[in-house]
């Protein structure tokens, strides 16, 4: 159907790929909650009305890694635990992100001992660390805007070369 | 009153595994040797004290006491609503008692957790591994002379690189 000037001035939009990808990945991120701690019961309230991360796009909360491209570490790890997270993030499809929530995910927190990881960053990569303890609801949607800025910056190329490696 | 009966029976038909009865704040104590812990605990359950609130364990290496390690059994009898505690003493070297899973369940577990945590073994337990800390653990952390901030196991875990992403400055 042929379409007048006024027509296309008013119904088309022109952009590249890349920064199409990116706006719709930024806007349906799907987090993995890996809440061991008091994190997972605040990160419930962030799903709750008063600060809805579904005005995000982020409610979409999936308990299996191969669904989601969010991992949210909210909690401390033990040595026991270490593995298991290790094996989540393995198995969660790219491109992926990592929000370490609170001050035992970051650091360890208060608990310096024989059992607990001093930092779940020494072991995956973490994109935004969340201080605090736990974190106010506020801290987490702060985060989910600082993944959006993230993935607003991918580069298509990135994925490109990759088949080359 | 059935808690003192059964102490004073206690005492009667195990003379010489008794070490010492003690009260503090109102719960009385029995200090046994471990070579007849089950014998003893045996009594206390046909006597009325039927049911096994807790055990644990604690290492004496600071404290003092008879023995360096010390299994605590806590009994409570619903009948009489009494509580007592024997604690039965081991050696340093090669910690070792009866299980008592043949009269209580629930010590399971528990001995299980013991051994985790302070390597106190348990004879004809039907399954003594470890139940908290990871099958390839080395050594006992609970025990006084284990390092607080541990050995190795905290640190010695795979790095996991980023896969195709390459590394973004932070926002």
């Amino acid at each position: 159907m042929p379409m007048s000037q006024d027509e296309i001035k008013s119904n088309v939009l022109t952009t590249t790929i890349e920064s199409a990808v990116n706006w719709g990945r930024k806007n349906s991120l799907w987090p993995m909650p890996f809440g061991t701690a008091c994190c997972g019961i605040e990160f419930m309230a962030v799903l709750a009305a008063r600060t809805d991360i579904s005005r995000f796009g982020a409610e979409a909360i999936r308990f299996s890694p191969r669904q989601s491209d969010l991992l949210i570490v909210a909690g401390r790890i033990s040595i026991k635990m270490m593995p298991v997270l290790i094996r989540i993030y393995e198995q969660m499809p790219e491109p992926k992100w990592v929000i370490s929530m609170g001050a035992c995910a970051s650091s360890g927190g208060v608990f310096d001992t024989y059992s607990v990881i001093q930092g779940v960053d020494q072991f995956i990569p973490v994109d935004v660390y969340i201080p605090g303890c736990p974190p106010r609801p506020e801290g987490i949607v702060e985060s989910l805007l600082k993944i959006q800025d993230l993935v607003d910056k991918e580069k298509l190329s990135d994925y490109a070369l990759s088949d080359t490696k | 009153m059935l808690l003192e009966k059964t102490i004073s029976d206690v005492k009667e038909s195990f003379p010489e595994a008794i070490l010492d009865v003690t009260e503090f704040a109102g719960e009385r104590s029995v200090h046994i040797k471990c070579d007849r812990i089950l014998d003893i605990l045996s009594f206390f359950k046909e006597a009325g004290f039927e049911f096994l609130a807790d055990l644990t364990a604690v290492d004496n290496l600071t404290l003092g006491g008879f023995e360096r390690f010390v299994v605590v059994y806590h009994l409570l009898s619903h009948e009489s609503v009494e509580r007592v505690t024997v604690k039965a003493y081991l050696p340093e070297e090669k910690p070792t008692l009866r299980s008592v899973e043949s009269l209580w369940k629930t010590a399971d577990w528990q001995e299980r957790e013991v051994y985790d945590l302070y390597g106190i073994t348990f004879e004809s337990h039907p399954n003594m591994t470890r139940i908290l800390n990871p099958d390839t653990f080395d050594g006992h952390p609970l025990r006084k002379d284990y390092p607080r901030r541990g050995r190795i196991e905290r640190s010695d875990f795979p790095q996991v690189k980023r896969g195709i992403r390459k590394e973004n400055e932070t926002p």
